[in-house]
């Protein structure tokens, strides 16, 4: 994790320490709908099925993810909020 | 011209689910998937306890089949009290173990319907097929869990539509009953066959098992632990500390009122500590390094040495004489016992659960 570029500063900090597989991504998914386009969430966990979980639910959800990685005994994961495409575009786009 | 429409898929995660949804989504349908959060999960348990045995960590394979095909996904985490009263009391009555899979669905479907109505859906869809599971996969069972549920004919099996009556976004158009399958029974070969056209190349073996209701050895504490609550005189109910403790460390039964657990690794034994007091004493070598465990129900000085000797086989004690055991009630009263380790194997063996 020798990071040269800084990670952007998140507008809001979730700690989730203590609370395992999925509500780690439970309450993500609650604090990323507060949040405005474009915002960074920064969400510490101690679950390190983290690491997994967060690229994935990102991608699934269309959110942009920054970093995962362990900062001590905690895992400290960065994403950025996206706008999700208009209804039914993504969709279509996929089918044959 | 076919209708745009908007569809709930409930997802595990495994072959099924996953090719049902790449099916609707083919259709032009837009999905958003579900996944349901009940407090019996394996995957979250072995997380708890760091990993797997081979130290792989498990994933999260609705979030896996979500990710893969870019669907947005929601998980309702319905883990309260409610669901513990069902799984106490199922209507339709338990499968091979603790598992009472058709109310189950119909709690789970309930929860869909309010999220199709919620999000202006046309339908919900699942993985289920007809005939594979020997319960709640029967055709009458099928039927059972649409109606009870209130969504007749908006609860869609693609996998198997063709055999099963016509729905009504069928019948609407959203959906193009050809292209849905006719799949029933055990066998995968055809599932197989098709994710390989739809191009998908990952699932979990076996399909979608992260529930501990459907595991013999867990099932087995479950009825044990309504058995002790009967014979103390309590209402025959669990919790969810309950629901942590029957996955944490090996459990001897030592009267009908009385029940020890023992720590079987370092963060087995932090988990237990974490349940001491309230309602459990809590029990560890003090002379010798060993393991942490837990005493529920009030013990007679008999079976707090039974307790103490089994513990003391556990520990690094083990093959010496004797062996202290620190005994905290959970009324904070603390009391140093001095016993042999149990040394008759067959006798502890007799009485874990």
């Amino acid at each position: 994790m020798a990071a040269t570029t800084p990670l952007p500063e998140p507008v809001q900090v979730l700690d989730t320490s203590g609370l395992l597989c999925p509500i780690p991504i439970v309450r993500t998914a609650a604090a990323v709908k507060g949040l405005a386009d474009g915002d960074v969430l920064l969400v510490i966990a101690t679950d390190a099925g983290i690491a997994t979980d967060m690229p994935m639910w990102c991608k699934a959800m269309r959110h942009e993810h920054l970093a995962t990685f362990k900062d001590g005994a905690r895992w400290k994961s960065y994403l950025r909020k996206r706008p999700r495409p208009p209804r039914g575009l993504a969709e279509q786009k996929g089918s044959a | 011209m076919k209708k745009q429409g908007k569809a709930i898929a409930m997802i595990s995660g495994g072959l099924d689910s996953t090719l049902a949804l790449a099916m609707v989504r083919a259709q032009g349908v837009e999905v958003k998937a579900i996944n349901f959060y009940t407090g019996f999960c394996i995957t979250e348990t072995q997380r708890r306890k760091g990993g797997r045995q081979d130290g792989t960590m498990p994933q999260n394979e609705a979030l896996r089949a979500a990710a893969d095909l870019e669907i947005e996904i929601e998980y309702i985490d319905i883990s309260g009290q409610q669901y513990l009263d069902m799984v106490l009391n199922p209507k339709y009555g338990y499968g091979a173990n603790a598992n009472p899979c058709v109310d189950c669905r119909i709690f789970m479907m309930k929860k869909a319907k309010e999220v199709m109505e919620r999000e202006g859906a046309d339908f919900i869809f699942t993985g289920e097929v007809l005939g594979q599971r020997p319960k709640s996969q029967r055709r009458d069972t099928l039927w059972a869990i649409e109606k009870e549920s209130g969504l007749k004919g908006r609860l869609v099996r693609p996998l198997s539509a063709k055999l099963l009556p016509p729905s009504i976004p069928e019948q609407e158009g959203i959906l193009d009953r050809a292209r849905l399958g006719d799949i029933s029974g055990r066998g995968r070969t055809r599932q197989i066959a098709m994710a390989g056209e739809l191009g998908l190349a990952d699932w979990p073996q076996p399909a979608g098992g992260c529930c501990f209701l459907t595991d013999e050895s867990f099932s087995r504490k479950f009825f044990d632990i309504l058995g002790q609550r009967e014979a103390a005189g309590e209402p025959r109910t669990i919790d969810r500390d309950d629901v942590v403790l029957m996955t944490t460390g090996r459990h001897f039964r030592i009267s009908p009122t009385v029940k020890l657990i023992v720590g079987r690794t370092e963060v087995e034994n932090g988990t237990l500590e974490t349940y001491a007091g309230a309602t459990r004493a809590r029990l560890a070598a003090r002379s010798h390094t060993g393991p942490v465990a837990l005493v529920e129900g009030v013990a007679t000085w008999e079976e707090r040495l039974l307790a103490a000797r089994i513990l003391a086989r556990y520990g690094k004690g083990k093959d010496q004489p004797t062996v202290e055991i620190e005994w905290r009630d959970p009324d904070g009263g603390v009391e140093t016992l001095v016993v042999e380790p149990e040394r008759d194997e067959a006798r502890v063996e007799q009485l874990r659960i």
